[in-house]
């Protein structure tokens, strides 16, 4: 088993690649070598250990296979989201032909783009089966994407042939469709006439190459409401404004990102203050409140983790203290009594002079 | 009604209330603050040493103007009565200073 590529390329070179914040697409298939499932391992997805196994699904496989052990998946279980598949709806199934992998539950910054459906399971397809294959149903993962802490993504697919121009072109028929949708009348539900392979293809490769879903945040601020600058502190009860701009790339140029759950935290060891972050439609996003009764060192936090999209953790610092002595309420509320008692002794003293001097 | 005692002298029984009702006023502010809190410290300060003051005073002016008292004998009564009225004037000053 060939243990680099050639030259300086091997696990740890790709893998400092990836660390740099670089994207990298890792596609495999049953000849795939130690090296690839290695860099596959240390992104966080696990290739089926029998290197002589292929994905099989008997109920799910395309018809149009030749080989007929329904090694040729045709899957539509695809994960829900618009920013990495793109808003169309893929209509057609994709075909697949190659290794399944796994992912680690626990695992939170991996997604399964594609997996198989609840009858696949993973296993090599000339032998008998001795013992139930550890790889089954939906745990089978069949392309997925991760997204690094440093927002670098990678693809990480099963199988070389989804990205072959035979499988782009070729129609699909689901075998067990007819069975399944026969009371339906449609003959379009069954039987497309191209697969979904392109369509899925160019849209996530769009999103692994950041021309989709990459947010940047610019601009952030900080003010008293009614002043423009910056102060360098705040006080207790004061009421302030804060504002941030996210934008999203397009491929070929930042477009305003809209969204209405992005979230500012006043934050010191536990956030005093989380408010929700109103924007104009055009990116500005903005919100104002009291700052709470504590003082010491605050941050403003703003951490936005969304399927897709780069994560956003910007935080800035500011103190706060507590009041002047001259910037308390002129009269206290509560000291009132005090007060009564204070001028109260003072009348008693006066009225008393009176008494003593003028009383016989 | 524990002020009122009548003891001879009718600046005894005045200064007698005084005293008795301003002990009593200060009771009744350190059971407010209890309650309360003591956020306004300083005020609660100058309101219980205004009335701890003036009742201090008040026996002062009483041990002083006293006929019977053996060691205020050459002391006359005036000079007990102006030392009474500075020593509250420099007192409320301090109260209202204090107060905030």
């Amino acid at each position: 088993m060939c243990l680099e590529f050639g030259g300086a390329l091997d696990v740890r070179a790709v893998l400092e690649f990836v660390d740099s914040g670089r994207d990298l697409v890792i596609a495999a298939d049953g000849s795939a070598s130690d090296l690839i499932r290695d860099i596959a391992t240390e992104c966080g997805v696990d290739f089926d250990e029998d290197s002589e196994a292929v994905v099989i699904d008997h109920t799910s496989y395309a018809v149009l296979d030749g080989e007929g052990d329904h090694s040729l998946i045709a899957s539509d279980e695809f994960i829900q989201s618009d920013v990495i598949l793109g808003s169309k709806k893929i209509e057609a199934p994709v075909l697949f032909k190659g290794i399944g992998h796994t992912l680690n539950a626990a695992n939170s910054l991996v997604l399964k783009v594609l997996s198989a459906s609840p009858s696949a399971y993973s296993t090599n397809p000339e032998t008998e089966l001795s013992s139930p294959p550890s790889l089954t149903g939906a745990a089978i993962s069949l392309v997925s994407v991760v997204q690094a802490r440093n927002n670098a993504r990678i693809l990480i697919s099963g199988s070389l042939d989804l990205f072959s121009n035979r499988f782009f072109r070729w129609g699909v028929q689901k075998a067990g469709s007819l069975e399944k949708d026969s009371w339906k009348i449609l003959v379009s539900d069954y039987r497309h006439a191209k697969s979904g392979n392109e369509q899925f293809v160019t849209e996530l490769s769009k999103w692994v190459f950041h021309e989709k879903g990459h947010l940047k945040a610019v601009n952030v601020r900080h003010h008293k409401v009614g002043e423009v600058t910056e102060p360098a502190m705040y006080r207790i009860k004061d009421d302030l404004e804060y504002s941030v701009e996210i934008y999203e790339w397009t491929g070929n140029s930042w477009e305003p990102y809209v969204s209405n759950d992005v979230q500012v935290q006043f934050y010191m060891m536990s956030p005093y203050v989380l408010k929700n972050l109103s924007t104009d439609q055009k990116g500005m996003y903005s919100t104002s409140f009291k700052v709470p009764d504590v003082y010491g060192v605050f941050q403003f936090k703003v951490e936005y983790h969304r399927l897709g999209y780069t994560s956003l953790s910007l935080s800035k610092q500011i103190p706060v203290r507590p009041f002047r002595h001259n910037e308390y309420d002129r009269f206290i509320t509560t000291a009132f009594p005090y007060y009564g008692a204070s001028f109260s002794t003072m009348a008693g003293f006066f009225i008393f002079t009176f008494v003593y001097l003028y009383s016989k | 009604f524990f002020y009122l005692v009548r003891v001879g002298h009718p600046i005894n029984y005045y200064l007698q209330f005084v005293t008795r009702f301003y002990i009593h006023f200060t009771a009744e502010q350190v059971v407010y603050m209890a309650i309360v809190g003591s956020f306004p410290f300083n005020s609660f300060l100058s309101g219980v040493l205004s009335c701890v003051g003036t009742a201090v005073l008040a026996v002062c002016l009483r041990i002083q103007v006293n006929k019977e008292n053996k060691e205020f004998k050459d002391l006359p009564p005036e000079r007990a009565f102006a030392d009474f009225v500075l020593c509250n004037m420099v007192l409320h000053l301090v109260i209202m200073n204090f107060l905030g």
